[in-house]
């Protein structure tokens, strides 16, 4: 817990101002301050905030202003990550929620009772971008040109897969169009698409300075963000061998025998049996991997 | 397996509902009587700011504390806590899951929590929360709580007492309105394999709170005096009436600060000088207004 000292200045917050209105003569000839004024303020800290006339001021809706003494505070959060959760099979309540409840929000509200996996997914999105033409390759025809150039024959389908449609849509002098991907009984909508321009190039230098250059080709996928091919509802449930580690485990070896951590501590008693560096590799059969 | 989970300190965008702030005054460090700590409305003195590229978007961090002047007006000492909200519940059971009866939690009932936190029990929304436990008479058992690793909505499924506290175990269904949460620790330690740690008891009174920022204790001193009052005597104007002894110190506003009868005090006998006074005036005389002097 932080501790701060602060100090204000209540003067900084005191009326020193008396009104010329309260301030009258009687008639000896003395000056007098109606100091019974309800807009007396002189040597006070007001309530709620008064002008010069010791009028209160009024927001918007016709409300007084409460009188504030003002300090700027920072306020953190420490943060650790507990690491992987389980997901575990539910029972969904019935009935589903026909509408996700107002300003529902999917990140922050967690997994609602009755709520119904399609409250997760976000609107369909089309996404586009630049890429370099290296699956131009993989659809062109085997047959060439007069000048031993490539054809690219529109529908030539070379994809392996089952039901799946990989190749050229359109062709022409300027560019030619290919999916990858794509429902072969609906290549228009889906898969991934790229057009690669015959005419256009783009130069760059690669990771070891060397100049490389390739044809200009964008891509557009459509149907991203969330929906029914990534993401499903379960009840995400904390095992305790598991907390602190971040990643699922690696399986290494043929036999591999996933001991968890059996407490807090454990991670700290392992450390203090090791007292070379070969019990590195010798430590519970190798379940310690430096590299 | 990779177990360098990674953690941070990042400026706390909590919402002003997330906080409560509580409140002592002392007029004096001397004072003896037991500190009496007030609440105050987080909602209506608490507010975040905003980040200057969108109006709607909180900057995170930093947020302005807007004290009333009506409860912090007076000289002394005011003890402000800023802490994250707390929710008083009832341990409903506390038991295993039926399909990893290793894995042990508590149940709270959703509807037993006040209207406006029943959100905050929804699956997955207690993550990270803390739980601190109440003795039956009330008081609070010190140094123990546990963190609240999981929660799902889940509906008790009859079977033999088992081990530890479980009286029944435990299936994550919707169904219901109770909600199964999982706590660390609460695994056997390493050493004392049959030695659970304690995470609660069934009927016993707990208090749940968020942990969305670290707490934060003020001390804010209320005082008359600092330096741009001390440089008020030392450099602003100041008039002095001839007439009627009348001395002004005025502030760098020109408005009258402080205003003194200065006099001397004579011996009635021989007239002889004896003192010369400066007494604070009790009542402002406005006629020493310095704009009003001056402006000849």
């Amino acid at each position: 817990m932080d501790y701060l000292k602060i100090k204000r200045n209540l003067e900084n917050y005191t009326v020193r101002n008396i009104p010329k209105r309260l301030i009258t003569v009687n008639a000896s000839g003395d000056t007098v301050v109606n100091t019974s004024s309800p807009n007396y303020y002189y040597g006070q800290i007001p309530e709620y905030k008064i002008d010069k006339e010791g009028f209160f001021i009024l927001d918007s809706a016709g409300e007084k202003i409460p009188n504030t003494i003002d300090i700027n505070i920072f306020i953190t959060q420490e943060y650790d990550d507990m690491g992987i959760f389980t997901d575990m099979d539910f029972i969904p309540k019935q009935p589903p929620l026909s509408q996700p409840p107002n300003n529902f929000n999917p990140f922050l509200d967690g997994r609602i009772a009755g709520g119904p996996v399609d409250f997760y997914y976000t609107p369909p999105i089309s996404v586009t971008g630049e890429t370099d033409d290296s699956h131009l390759n993989y659809v062109k025809s085997l047959r060439v040109d007069s000048n031993g150039l490539p054809i690219y024959q529109p529908f030539l389908n070379v994809s392996k897969e089952d039901g799946q449609f990989d190749g050229v849509t359109d062709n022409n002098n300027q560019r030619v169009k290919y999916k990858l991907g794509a429902d072969i009984n609906n290549i228009g909508t889906t898969g991934v698409e790229f057009t690669t321009y015959h005419q256009e190039f783009v130069k760059s230098t690669n990771i070891v300075g060397e100049d490389v250059t390739w044809n200009k080709t964008t891509f557009k996928a459509v149907d991203g963000g969330w929906n029914s091919s990534n993401i499903d509802l379960y009840a995400n449930v904390k095992e305790e061998e598991f907390l602190g580690i971040v990643f699922p485990p690696e399986i290494s070896d043929d036999v591999f025998i996933n001991r968890g951590v059996a407490d807090i501590f454990e991670r700290n008693a392992i450390l203090s049996e090791i007292k070379t560096t070969d019990d590195l590799d010798n430590f519970r059969g190798g379940y310690l991997v430096s590299e | 397996m990779a177990t360098g989970n990674y953690g941070t300190v990042r400026p706390a965008d909590v919402s002003v509902d997330d906080v409560e702030i509580l409140y002592a005054y002392s007029p004096s460090r001397e004072t003896l009587n037991t500190v009496e700590l007030e609440f105050l409305d987080p909602t209506q003195v608490l507010l975040p700011a905003n980040d200057p590229n969108s109006t709607t978007e909180v900057l995170g961090g930093m947020y302005t504390l807007k004290l009333p002047t009506a409860q912090f007006g007076n000289k002394g000492y005011y003890s402000i806590i800023i802490r994250p909200k707390q929710i008083r519940t009832t341990i409903v059971d506390c038991g295993v899951l039926v399909d990893m009866p290793d894995v042990k939690g508590l149940v709270f009932d959703i509807s037993q929590v006040p209207s406006t936190d029943q959100n905050k029990f929804e699956n997955g929304s207690l993550v990270g929360y803390r739980v601190e436990y109440l003795e039956t008479d009330g008081s609070k058992i010190p140094n123990l709580y546990r963190i609240i690793t999981s929660n799902n909505r889940a509906l008790p499924i009859s079977q033999p007492a088992g081990n530890n506290n479980a009286t029944q175990a435990w299936s994550f269904n919707d169904n219901t309105t109770t909600t199964f949460c999982t706590l660390t620790p609460s695994s056997a330690p390493f050493v004392k394999p049959n030695a659970v740690p304690f995470i609660g008891n069934p009927l016993q009174d707990v208090i749940i709170t968020n942990t969305y920022f670290d707490p934060v204790m003020l001390e804010v001193e209320m005082v008359e005096y600092d330096d741009e009052t001390l440089a008020y005597a030392l450099y602003s104007n100041q008039t002095k009436s001839l007439e009627d002894g009348v001395y002004t110190i005025y502030n760098f506003g020109n408005e009258i600060y402080k205003q003194y009868n200065i006099f001397e005090v004579k011996d009635q006998f021989t007239g002889k000088p004896l003192y010369e006074v400066r007494e604070q005036k009790s009542i402002i005389d406005p006629t020493k207004d310095f704009d009003d002097i001056t402006n000849f």
